[in-house]
């Protein structure tokens, strides 16, 4: 089986982007994962957003032609600051439950 | 790979893989807003299963694996496999949050579908044979006849540990 090298690039570009954003996330303290059950938490954590939210950011720039691996370093910087200060401010958590 | 038969196998995947996701994120165990509620609690009036009726209507409400799977596919077919699929996941993300949901179910489908299509590719099945066959998974949970899928649905809740507690 043969791998090219832009393959490779483009594997270790988004291993970088998480790898870059999940160390930040831990700079900035933010949890490395939600509060159990974690499948009804809003906790904006290391592993879920911000790893998911850095592969897809990388996924766009790399479509829009900006490739490299710092191009992926400076995704994850930037993902992990995002989640951190401005996604709860963009996408708030609801106020009160709508159910009962 | 013959057209039919792929779009029957994409089918089966789409299928398993947004209703175990779906599944085991909880959404038969309670409605996520009032819409599901509703839904749910007409579902079981008409013969259905409550759980299987908060599965149906959490679906309908918020992106949930249903939409991640069907959006990472048409992504995928549009931007490519897998940059489509991770650009959907975050799009997923954006639009559960949206929807008053944390946004695990819709995100994981949409992940788990992209490395079901990265692999299908391999023996001939595209990510246009997965459109249609997630059209194809849905109409069986929310087109032909709600109760009778809402009772599947409330089974499989029930094997995963999933079936709501309300009543």
């Amino acid at each position: 089986m043969i791998i090219h090298a832009n393959v490779l690039l483009t594997i270790s570009s988004y291993i970088l982007a998480v790898a870059s954003a999940m160390i930040l996330g831990l700079v900035l303290r933010l949890p490395i994962l939600p509060e159990k059950p974690m499948r009804y938490s809003w906790t904006v954590s290391i592993i879920f957003p911000t790893s998911v939210l850095a592969v897809g950011f990388t996924a766009v720039l790399f479509k829009l032609g900006y490739n490299g691996l710092l191009v992926a370093v400076l995704v994850g910087v930037f993902t992990a600051i995002f989640a951190k200060y401005f996604l709860e401010r963009v996408l708030p958590r609801p106020q009160m439950e709508e159910s009962s | 790979m013959n057209e039919i038969i792929a779009i029957i196998i994409a089918a089966v995947l789409s299928w398993i893989n947004f209703v175990l996701i779906d599944t085991w994120m909880g959404l038969p165990e309670e409605p996520g807003v009032k819409g599901a509620e509703v839904i749910g609690r007409a579902v079981k009036k008409r013969g259905g299963d409550l759980a299987g009726g908060f599965f149906q209507g959490n679906i309908v409400c918020s992106p949930d694996a249903s939409a991640g799977t069907l959006l990472a596919s048409a992504a995928c077919y549009t931007i490519g496999t897998p940059e489509g699929g991770l650009i959907a996941a975050v799009i997923v993300y954006f639009g559960n949050r949206l929807c008053a949901d944390p946004g695990y179910a819709g995100t994981t489908g949409a992940l788990t579908i992209t490395a079901i299509i990265f692999a299908a590719s391999y023996i001939g099945i595209g990510p246009a044979d997965f459109i249609v066959g997630m059209v194809l998974a849905i109409v069986t949970i929310q087109g032909l006849h709600h109760p009778l899928a809402s009772k599947l649905l409330g089974r499989i809740a029930k094997k995963m540990g999933r079936h709501t507690k309300l009543t």
